[in-house]
């Protein structure tokens, strides 16, 4: 009964809804004694697996938790830098081993209990003790000790410039109360964010506004999050008021929606990137010449306007240009003719053939591929798309059982996270079986140099090798892209697709 | 007559642990690790390993199988690798939404079929046979993907009488409820009501070509008399068949509808659970699949007894 009756009287009458904002920073008549699902309501594509922060990687989860749990340090609005949260302020030690976290004060979990250093040093040992998803990112961290109360210790098996973006980068390093049920953590949350967890179903979640929040409060009472897979089920709810924010925007209205007075639209330049791989370890794509061939056919921006229409851009590099660690490195310009002279220089006579795997769990991957099969007939090569499930395709991705795949990256801060596990010899994310010596040289340096353009200048480097290897086949940055109510104030599409309500305030 | 009931339902609890084999196998043996598509793309070694270990899955198949057959006839069907819910929680807590369209889209397929099949059959090569016969091609051959937008475009944007999209439990709102059904169970209907409608058409002309309805006519009986009595009686019976099939079919969730609608039912999971290779919802969900088509199996077969006492001879 709740939650239906808020979203008519939404609908019905956005003068009441009015009458309880004055838009930004909000205080609504009767905080606190007021219905716990108040108002907003995002439509969101799929519905979360679980709610344990350190276990899940699915991003329908994230886009709840964003709301629920804070990290040590987070990423600015922006994604550039890496900000004070639970962590007011930090030093490094000299060596660069030590790292020293202040904890902010008056922060309290959703259970009333006040939030400490026990609290850090716990959630951190959860996830590297027990191996939790997240625990390669703190490959580097050999021991987290609370000093005091309100001071945390990181000591360091080497220097790790990237160590911030690694312990707050996204929620799955989110701090949780010491001694917390563990078990209960899949289904409930107790985190120390701006929203507690309320309910959930198997149609949608329920946040309700914390009054102990440590930030500015909320300027919503809650944000129920609804799971609409068809993306014109969702428009349709949005243009008739039934949800007020979705990301489920199909591609191919982008251009058409920017136009529309009935929606607001919001979309920037994210820092996921799409790729082509080719196995470095099968002939012939183990042939330089040959992935430079087809890195010469391709056409990336025919690419880029089949798979994501107006919403993406074309890039030879895997950083995306409004990016601090962005470098203006693009060598290959379509010429179908140079493409055969480097075939025929590495000997491939006669016609080629190359399995393309793809997934219809990305079907911009799809899309993509049959483009590129085109792209590649005049140089005799033919494309045979490979279409898999995505459990069936991760699989052969595992055991190497491919000649080439299409698939992206997403949610990169840190140039670490765009380049060090794919391009290494033998790195974690290397499935297609790349080595030159001389890039993880330049990454071996670039993990551990303090120095941020010092740092950029050996990124840029290993990337230029990358690139003229084709390591990876880089194809294109795509837009986040999500459209609300207009005149909904205090919300900021970020490129790094953190969904954050905390200052959301419905139109007044 | 109870010899007949005693004797189906053995055979189906049989049947029942047959299939209880069949699906463990299948889900198994198909490409897929459920512990890589957890932990995404980035992860090492020590992680898999022991998210492994934590699932279970470096047991043996046949323990493995043992252990979930020998708890599920308890009723424990084991906790989703997904989610970490029961799996009893997950299919329960989606059960009122399948019913409720399950249930209204078989009434609207019968409010269609039953008037326009009959009378179809009753004018046959009429103007409405023939607009019969169209309706239910066309309810037949568009995809209820397309049918589910079309709806959703005109009655929920356009006209705005119904919500785009969404489920409503009964508990809570019963006329949300009621609005929150319509045009899930209108697209669904639709096409299972085209598919009773042509067989309902069928059967009842061969009813009415029927030498005993001949015989009724013949000793002066009225043509409404001949009709309840003599030829739809008859004609029920192949229906009962077809409307039990439907209705599995309905309940066994309808995973395009579903998605189209947002609709919370058993149809999403099954489909979560085979994206994610959740090997015990799926194994649970096929089984309450299997287990609901027995079923109504059973109730048909049962049901021929009452209407033809011929059958459970």
């Amino acid at each position: 009964m709740r939650r239906r009756t808020i979203i008519t009287s939404l609908a019905a009458s956005p003068l009441v809804v009015a009458g309880c904002s004055t838009g930004e920073g909000v205080d609504a008549p009767g905080t606190g004694g007021g219905d716990a699902q108040g108002g907003f309501v995002a439509a969101t594509s799929a519905q979360p697996d679980q709610f344990d922060p350190h276990k899940t990687t699915a991003y329908a989860s994230f886009q709840v938790l964003e709301n629920v749990y804070d990290t040590l340090v987070e990423p600015s609005a922006d994604g550039e830098e890496m900000q004070p949260s639970l962590a007011a302020e930090w030093t490094t030690g000299p060596d660069g081993l030590t790292w020293t976290f202040t904890l902010r004060e008056g922060v309290t979990f959703h259970d009333g209990s006040p939030f400490d250093a026990e609290d850090v040093v716990f959630s951190f040992r959860r996830i590297i003790d027990q191996q939790l998803a997240n625990a390669y990112r703190l490959a580097t961290v050999t021991d987290v000790r609370a000093q005091d109360p309100r001071t945390v210790v990181f000591t360091l098996s080497e220097p790790t410039p990237a160590l911030l973006s690694q312990i707050g980068g996204f929620k799955g390093l989110a701090i949780v109360p010491a001694g917390v049920d563990e078990a209960s953590l899949t289904t409930s949350a107790v985190g120390t964010g701006p929203f507690t967890l309320v309910s959930s179903s198997a149609s949608e979640v329920s946040l309700s506004r914390y009054d102990g929040y440590w930030g500015e409060a909320p300027g919503v009472e809650g944000v129920t999050f609804r799971f609409i897979t068809e993306p014109a089920a969702a428009m349709t709810a949005l243009t008739g008021d039934q949800v007020q924010w979705t990301d489920n925007v199909p591609p191919q209205q982008v251009s058409d929606l920017a136009g529309d007075e009935q929606v607001e639209l919001g979309q920037v330049a994210s820092v996921d990137y799409w790729y082509l791989a080719m196995n470095c370890a099968k002939a012939p794509f183990s042939d330089r010449d040959v992935r430079r061939a087809i890195a010469t056919a391709v056409d990336r921006a025919a690419v880029t306007t089949a798979a994501r229409y107006e919403a993406a851009r074309p890039n030879q590099t895997a950083v995306p240009e409004d990016s601090f660690w962005y470098h203006d490195y693009a060598p290959f310009s379509v010429d179908v003719d140079e493409a055969k002279r480097l075939l025929e220089g590495a000997g491939v006579s006669g016609p080629l053939t190359m399995g393309l795997m793809v997934t219809p769990e990305y079907p911009e991957t799809v899309t993509a591929a049959q483009v590129i099969a085109s792209q590649l007939e005049p140089l005799g090569i033919t494309v045979q798309i490979q279409t898999e499930d995505f459990a069936t395709w991760l699989d052969r991705q595992g055991r190497g059982d491919f000649d080439a795949f299409l698939l992206g990256w997403l949610g990169n801060l840190d140039p670490f996270d765009y380049y060090d596990g794919q391009h290494r010899t033998g790195g974690s994310n290397n499935y297609h079986g790349y080595s030159n010596p001389a890039v993880d040289d330049l990454l071996d340096r670039a993990a551990v140099a303090t120095d941020r353009d010092g740092r950029k200048a050996l990124y840029d480097q290993a990337a230029e090798l990358i690139v003229d290897d084709v390591s990876y086949l880089y194809l294109y940055n795509p837009d986040v892209v999500q459209a609300w109510t207009p005149g909904l104030t205090g919300y900021e599409v970020r490129p790094d697709k953190a969904v954050d309500f905390d200052s959301v305030a419905l139109p007044s | 007559m109870t010899g007949f009931a005693l004797r189906r339902t053995l055979q189906s609890v049989v049947v029942l642990l047959g299939v209880s084999v069949a699906v463990f196998a299948l889900v198994h043996l198909v490409d897929g690790d459920p512990v890589r598509l957890a932990l995404g793309t980035r992860f090492d070694q020590a992680t898999y390993d022991a998210l492994r270990e934590r699932s279970g899955l470096d047991q043996p198949l046949a323990v493995q199988y043992a252990q979930w057959i020998s708890s599920a006839v308890t009723g424990d069907l084991g906790v989703s690798f997904r989610s970490g819910d029961p799996v009893t929680v997950l299919i329960l807590e989606r059960l009122p939404a399948t019913l409720s369209l399950a249930g209204a889209s078989i009434l609207v397929a019968l409010l269609i079929a039953l008037p326009l099949g009959t009378v179809s059959a009753l004018r046959p090569r009429s103007l409405l046979d023939g607009l019969g016969t169209v309706v239910s091609q066309v309810g037949i051959s568009v995809p209820e993907f397309w049918m589910g937008i079309m709806l959703i475009l005109l009655f929920a944007g356009t006209l705005g009488w119904f919500p785009a999209s969404g489920y409503v439990p009964l508990s809570e709102d019963p006329a949300g409820w009621a609005r929150s059904l319509v045009l899930p169970a209108v697209t669904t209907g639709l096409v299972s009501g085209s598919v009773l409608t042509r067989f309902t058409r069928s059967s009842v002309l061969e009813a009415l070509g029927a030498e005993h309805v001949r015989t009724a006519r013949a000793k002066g009986l009225g043509p409404r008399a001949v009709l309840n009595w003599h030829v739809l009686r008859n004609a029920l019976l192949p229906l009962v068949t077809v409307t039990g099939v439907q209705l599995a079919y309905l309940l066994s969730g309808v995973v395009v509808v579903e998605i189209v609608f947002a609709w919370p039912g058993l149809g999403q999971l099954a489909l979560q659970a085979v994206q994610a290779r959740d090997y015990p919802v799926l194994q649970g969900a096929v089984l309450l699949f299997a287990f609901v088509f027995l079923l109504l199996n059973l109730v048909v077969d049962l049901l021929y007894t009452k209407l033809d006492p011929r059958i459970s001879a």
